[in-house]
């Protein structure tokens, strides 16, 4: 167990109804750290993001962030479809977190949000809707709508999976960013050479469980378990 | 030409005040009753997802009990059989536009909830998602982001809904409501030219509707969600097509 940890998940289980799909998952970021989960579809992946993000209960085990509960908006969340509030320009999506979770006045809000707009290269998009935005743009708004709230840490559940491939790379590019400015960060994601890049280690998930986890050198150039070398085989 | 048409009678009914009240009252009713309506169904609607068994109960019950008995007949059993049950219902605040109040915004409000129910369920279950990450409650993402989207998809059958209630206002007829109906009656059986009073009352009926329709077109604007949105006509989501003109 690193000194320094920040976000822990502890024998957590989750089913739902008969199927379970936590068997009793146990990983810890260290502030700072970047560690992306792959695995095959169905191994809990999205379930465990979901769990750290408290969207789901877990049935049993325990989140934990600098050794309590998660506060609201502390743990950042982006998802595969984006999941922009529709009825708001790209300014409101990023704003709305400011002024009903933190309760800041309007006008701060908006030059917070202006702020963080400009970080994901948007700042011009901010009077659009989301159905006026490519795939890439939403993301990044999504990600600026997240990061505005401060987050300790931001988790990213297969944020480019739903992304036409030229769009792919904007991205990326913003979360690797967002990597080297020092933010904690947890990445399911199946683009190995991303993963390769900015991870601090990889792991692997199957059925519930989290299998092996190692740096990037490691876990590419020799994996431990034959699941993974098949899975890696795959994705390759 | 038609036989016999005073175009003279047909415009004083048109200009004549008991017209002009009738329709104004006919109108009030409405706005007042879908008002209320579309309050106590939204409440519904909310109250059909509840977690208590006994709220779902209910809400089943209400909008069985209104939807599967005539209009009419509830009219008349807020009217007349009111005061007899219950003689604080006797006095003389309860005025027959009162009743007709009543009972047509308890009657629309089972509408509407299915209407509204439909609505909410269709947001996409991802933005309540995102709402809960950013760490919004229930109630503030109900308020920002279920209830504004749903909106584009509750107006359409809200608009159906208006114009059915305006023309149930006549009903209220029977328990001697002053509206626009009952104006026609009266003047066809004091002149017995009935074209001309009751083609004034469709004159107004069809104003009243075709107002309406504009409005109605201009909130489903307001309620479009591109920056373009505001200016050009946006094609509307598919709705299933409610009918229930036999009420």
């Amino acid at each position: 167990m690193s000194r320094d940890a920040i976000l822990r998940a502890d024998a957590v289980h989750k089913h739902y109804g008969d199927l379970e799909v936590l068997r009793g998952v146990t990983f810890e970021v260290g502030r700072g750290e970047v560690k992306v989960i792959i695995g095959p579809s169905g191994s809990g992946k999205s379930t465990l993001l979901r769990c750290l993000a408290l969207l789901e209960e877990p049935d049993a085990g325990q989140v934990s962030l600098e050794g309590r509960r998660p506060g609201r908006g502390e743990v950042g969340m982006v998802f595969q479809r984006f999941n922009l509030f529709q009825n708001m320009t790209a300014l409101g999506n990023v704003m709305i977190g400011l002024t009903e979770v933190r309760r800041l006045p309007k006008r701060e809000a908006r030059e917070q949000a202006t702020e963080f707009l400009a970080r994901v290269g948007l700042k011009d998009k901010a009077g659009q809707y989301p159905d006026e935005l490519s795939g890439g743009q939403q993301q990044r708004v999504a990600i600026a709508r997240a990061l505005v709230m401060r987050p300790q840490a931001m988790l990213f559940d297969e944020p480019t999976s739903a992304l036409d491939v030229e769009l792919v790379r904007e991205v990326l590019d913003v979360m690797e960013q967002l990597a080297n400015e020092g933010m904690t960060m947890v990445v399911v994601s199946h683009e190995l050479r991303f993963a390769h890049h900015v991870a601090s280690s990889i792991l692997m998930m199957d059925e519930g469980v989290v299998i092996e986890e190692a740096p990037p050198e490691q876990f590419f150039s020799a994996p431990e378990h034959e699941r993974t070398r098949r899975f890696l085989a795959l994705v390759e | 030409m038609v036989a016999s048409f005073d175009t003279h009678v047909f415009w004083e009914a048109l200009s004549s005040g008991p017209y002009w009240k009738g329709a104004l009252l006919a109108l009030g009713l409405t706005v007042a009753s879908i008002s209320v309506a579309i309050v106590i169904g939204f409440l519904l609607a909310l109250g059909r997802s509840s977690r208590l068994r006994a709220v779902r109960g209910f809400v089943f019950f209400y909008n069985w009990l209104f939807r599967a008995t005539p209009t009419l007949l509830q009219l008349l059993f807020i009217w007349d059989a009111l005061p007899q049950l219950w003689p604080v219902f006797a006095g003389s605040w309860f005025t027959p536009f009162l009743a007709a109040f009543v009972a047509l915004s308890l009657n629309e409000a089972a509408y509407m909830s299915e209407i509204i129910r439909a609505g909410l369920l269709s947001v996409d279950p991802g933005q309540e998602l995102a709402g809960r990450a950013l760490g919004m409650s229930r109630r503030q993402i109900l308020r920002r982001v279920i209830v504004p989207q749903s909106i584009r998809i509750i107006i359409p059958p809200t608009g159906n809904e208006f114009i059915t209630l305006l023309k149930l206002t006549s009903l209220a007829s029977v328990i001697s409501v002053h509206e626009l109906l009952t104006a026609a009656n009266e003047q066809a059986s004091v002149a017995f030219k009935f074209a001309e009073v009751y083609g004034a009352a469709l004159v107004y009926y069809l104003a009243m509707v075709s107002v309406l329709m504009l409005l109605q077109s201009r909130l489903e604007r307001r309620f479009t969600f591109t920056s373009a949105g505001r200016r050009r006509r946006v094609a509307a989501p598919a709705v299933p097509a409610v009918s229930h003109d036999a009420r």
